[in-house]
Parts: C-alpha cells; structure tokens; sequence
C-alpha cells in the first residue's frame, strides 16, 4: 500500500483510541480529560523503554502501556476526579483539573526522559519506533496489526458494555447515575472503571500513533487538539462514534496532505492539522451531532428501499 | 418502619423542608399530597441522599439513613421509584429489569424478571425492546416493576401519575394498592392525584412550604373541606359531602 495510508492506518488506529478515550470518560463522568495528551505520550515511553532496554518488538509491550495508562487513571481519579464529583464540581471545574494533571504528567516525563539519557545513554526526546516494526506482506507490519487490535479492542469494548453485569451497568449509570444508585449500582465503582478503561485506550493510542509519527515528550500536547477533534467529530455522546471520529480525523490528515501536496507542493505540509480540522467543521455543519448524528441505518434503508423499488420498476416494464 | 424526624432539608444552600416529622406504618400506604413546591420530592430525596440533610433523623427498622450512600439503600430494601427519568430509556425492558436487580444473582434476577412480566403482562410484550419506546403508562408499569425486582421491604413512589392519561393513572393507583394488599410492602407515596391517592391510602400527610399542615388518616383528609379546597384543588360538592376533582389539581406537579 502506499506509505501514506500504511502510516494514515497506523496514526488513525492510535488517535481512534485516544477519541474514544475522551467520549467514554467524557460521557461517564462529564469530565473532557485534558491528561489524554500526556497519558498517550506515558503509552509511548512505555512501549519504547521496553524495547530501547529489553528489547523485542513493540508489540510486546502494548499490554504494559494499557497497564501504566489505566494506574495513571486510577491516580486521576482517586486524587483529582472523585474529591470533585463528590463536591459536585461544574465540567469546567473538571476539565481544568484534567489540565493541572496533564501539567503534572508532561514535567514527570520531561525528567523521565532525562533519566533515560543520563542513565542508558539513550535519545528518548526523538525516537523513531517504526526502526523497531518488521515487514509483512512487503509492508510496515503496524499497518496491518494496529488497525486490527483497534477493532478488537472496538468489539472487546461492545461486548462489555452490552453483554456483562457490570457493562450493562455502566451504561445505565452513564444514563441515570441517580436511577442507578437507587437500584443499588455502586456509581463510584463505574467511574472507576471508566478511568481505567480511558486511561488504558489513551496509553495505548498514543503507542500506537508513535509508530507512525516521531516520539518525543511533547508528543501527546502536539496532538490532542486532533484527539480532541475525533471525539467532537464522533458527536461525545458515544463511544463507538469516538473511535469512529479518531480514525476519520487521522485517516483524512495523511491522506488530506498527500493528496494536497501532490496538487499544491510541499507547503501544504505546513498546515496538515488544518485539514482534518476543517473535514470536522464541514462534517458538524451537515451533522450537527457529528457521526453518531447520521441516520446511517435509514440511509442504507432507504438507498435499499430504491434499488428495490428500481428492480420493481423495471420487472414491470 | 420508617421515621422521620425533626428534617430540615434542600439542596444547596436552599432549605426546602422546616423541622418536618412523619412517620410511616409497616406494611401500610403512607400518601403524602400537597400543592407545588411544597417539598414532597424533597422528602423522598432526603430519605435517598439525593438531596442534602442539614439536621434532623430519618430511622429506618430502627437504623439511622443519614449519610447512607444511595446504593446501600438499595440493598437494605428501600426501592424508589422517581417521578422523572425512572426508566433507563437505552436500555432493554429486560436489561432494565436486571438493573433494578442488580444486587441479586443472575437465577434470582431472571427469576424475578418472569415474575414481574406475570404481574405486567404488558412488559412482557415488549421485553427487548428498549424502554425509550415505551408509552407513560408502560413506562410507569416498567417502573414499578424495577421498583418490586429489589423485594423491597419500602417503597417510595414519587407522583407516579404524572403526565399520565386519567385511565392509564388510575390503572397505576390500582397496582399500588394491590402492592400493598397482596405483597405486603410498605408503601410512601407522594402524589398529585391527590384525590384518588387519598382514598386508597392509610395514612396521609399535607405538606405545604416544607412543613406538616395536617396528619391523620388518609380519608379523613378528604373531609377537611378548607384544607383540601386551598391546598389540593379538591372542592367539596355543596350538600353531598362527596368531593370532586378539580381542573386545577390534574394540573399541578411536585417539585
């Protein structure tokens, strides 16, 4: 495949997590977590410090990011999240507590990569984790692997929140914490898990994007308005739409630039964010309640009802 | 089985109800009517934690429910069921069954779901449709019926007829009733029906502004023609000592 859609996979697959990271603690707790940035960049340096010290592929260590993503969420919630919702906190309350961590998060990976230079002689500020991928079907094996594992985690997630005990209950709480607590659903509980899921997704996508796009510490801050972007696209009201919106909005930003610069030049480069920014303004102006908004079913109902009707048509003439 | 005592409580800093008492009889309908913002929600909230208590005591089998979190109320046998949002309207009619059970096992759950699609024929219908489609009276039905799958020892049943159809609402007070006569449950009701509530119930309550205005048996309230006229739009019918509804009072709504 050609190398922009190799990488266009690669970088949607990891930004489809990180959105979908955002909607489901978004809507689990009205919390728009800002620490998304620095808990995909902790995804990152997971995954590298494994192969940089330990060696191996890196997809040995994407359960360890999932692992430290989800502590790091744990550790959000308990000490930042929780006290406010207990106090009933207004959304930009804790939004901007998400903030205040993410500050917190980005500083302990500045000295961590500092320690990784004074201590292993290694250069975590630019690393380049494709160096550490092999070849399959004569092409970068992330293009194939991620792309499935996002899948899997899509349908992992669908099958939790549709077929367990505690899914279901999710749910509910996500739609009725009052309902739900007097039905006897531990709402503390839920959001708990809603942190370790969100957590997890976001370490993980940030993995994931590195594969395609240089790792560094700033990684995270670079992308989070794309990550941002995906949730917003996917309508923050669920959580399939999330991912959706991740992989539309990373998809379109490599694919967007090769297209441009093939047309324009070089310059296009410049504003690559641009593109999938503007894709997610158009697509809000036509769908107001972004992806999850589109009456897809009654779409594909109605083009079938068409087609259908044309067959109908036509065996009478 | 439940007392309530001394309760002042609001949400916030708004204080709603003022040094409120009651008291509510095991195995008895307990209907607490009154006019808008008179705090009946309030007080159903305070039993829950919803709202806030600034001083008082709720007892409970003799228990204090003061700072109880609401999912432990659930367990210690207190249903309630909330004038709005008492469905969960993404879910299954059977999913929402399970919830409201959701501190029994799955043989329990299931169990007590085919005994309340027995007692709701209607429910069963329409078991995995998602209970966003369902009609007010169906959704009122489905309610109950996720108020009955936690084999409640207490119910609390906040304006179950609201925005309901006359027929459909007299349907819901006949469930109650039978609640109470067959299961045996306890029963505190806050109602704007207040009529028909007061006529099923055993024990009645009016509040007004926060504060108990009459207590007794719930009939009786029915022949205090100045209170029932000024507070609950109930006006007597001159010379039958009978009462009628009044235009006003299939108006009014809790707070």
């Amino acid at each position: 495949m050609p190398p922009w859609m190799s990488s266009g996979l690669i970088y949607a697959s990891g930004l489809a997590l990180t959105a979908g990271s955002i909607t489901l603690l978004y809507i689990a707790t009205r919390t728009f977590n800002f620490a998304v940035a620095s808990m995909a960049t902790i995804g990152f340096y997971t995954v590298y410090t494994g192969v940089a010290l330990y060696g191996g592929l890196p997809y040995q260590y994407f359960p360890l990011a999932l692992l430290v993503g989800a502590i790091t969420g744990v550790i959000c919630y308990y000490g930042l999240n929780r006290p406010l919702l207990r106090r009933q906190a207004a959304e930009i309350t804790l939004m901007m507590s998400t903030l205040g961590y993410d500050l917190v998060l980005l500083s302990l990976i500045q000295m961590y990569a500092d320690f990784l230079t004074n201590t292993y002689k290694l250069f975590p500020r630019r690393v380049t984790m494709s160096l550490y991928d092999f070849e399959l079907f004569g092409d970068r094996a992330a293009a194939f692997i991620l792309p499935v594992i996002a899948i899997g985690i899509l349908m992992i997630l669908h099958i939790f929140l549709t077929k367990t005990k505690f899914g279901v209950a999710m749910r509910a709480t996500i739609e009725n914490p009052v309902l739900a607590g007097a039905s006897g659903i531990n709402s503390d509980r839920v959001y708990l898990v809603s942190w370790i899921i969100s957590g997890g997704m976001a370490a993980l996508g940030g993995a994931f994007m590195a594969m395609a796009m240089t790792g560094t510490p700033v990684m995270g801050m670079y992308t989070i308005p794309l990550m941002f972007a995906g949730a917003i696209l996917g309508g923050l009201g669920s959580i399939y739409g999330g991912i959706l919106g991740g992989f539309v909005i990373g998809l379109t930003e490599y694919a967007g630039v090769f297209l441009l610069s093939q047309k324009f030049g070089a310059w296009v480069l410049g504003y690559r964010m641009g593109i999938p920014l503007f894709i997610m303004a158009a697509t809000l102006l036509i769908f107001p309640r972004g992806l999850s908004g589109i009456p897809l079913f009654k779409i594909l109902k109605s083009l079938a009802g068409g087609s259908l009707g044309g067959e109908k048509r036509g065996v009478s003439a | 089985m439940l007392t309530v005592r001394k309760l002042n409580a609001g949400y916030g800093k708004l204080q709603v109800l003022y040094d409120l008492s009651i008291e509510v009889p095991a195995k008895g309908l307990t209907v607490v009517v009154g006019p808008n913002g008179a705090g009946k929600t309030t007080l159903l909230c305070s039993i829950m934690n919803i709202a806030k208590v600034f001083s008082g005591e709720i007892l409970f089998e003799g228990n204090s429910l003061i700072g109880e979190l609401t999912h432990n109320l659930a367990q210690k046998g207190i249903a309630y069921v909330p004038q709005m949002g008492n469905v969960f309207a993404g879910l299954s009619v059977m999913d929402n069954l399970h919830m409201a059970g959701y501190m029994l096992s799955k043989a329990e759950a299931d169990a007590k779901a085919e005994q309340m699609t027995e007692i709701f024929p209607v429910l069963k219908k329409f078991i995995h449709r998602s209970a966003g489609t369902l009609s007010g009276g169906e959704r009122r039905m489905l309610a109950i019926a996720m108020g009955l799958m936690k084999n409640p020892k207490l119910m609390l049943l906040d304006e179950l007829s609201t925005d309901l159809a006359p027929i459909i609402a007299e349907r819901v007070m006949m469930e109650v009733a039978r609640m109470r006569d067959e299961l045996g449950i306890t029963i505190l009701m806050v109602e704007q029906m207040a009529k028909r509530a007061l006529e099923i119930g055993d024990t009645a309550y009016l509040l007004v502004s926060g504060q108990v205005k009459y207590s007794g048996q719930a009939n009786s309230l029915l022949h205090e023609p100045e209170l029932c006229s000024m507070y609950l739009g109930i006006k007597q019918l001159p010379g039958q000592g009978e009462t009628k509804l009044s235009v006003a009072e299939e108006g009014s709504e809790g707070n």
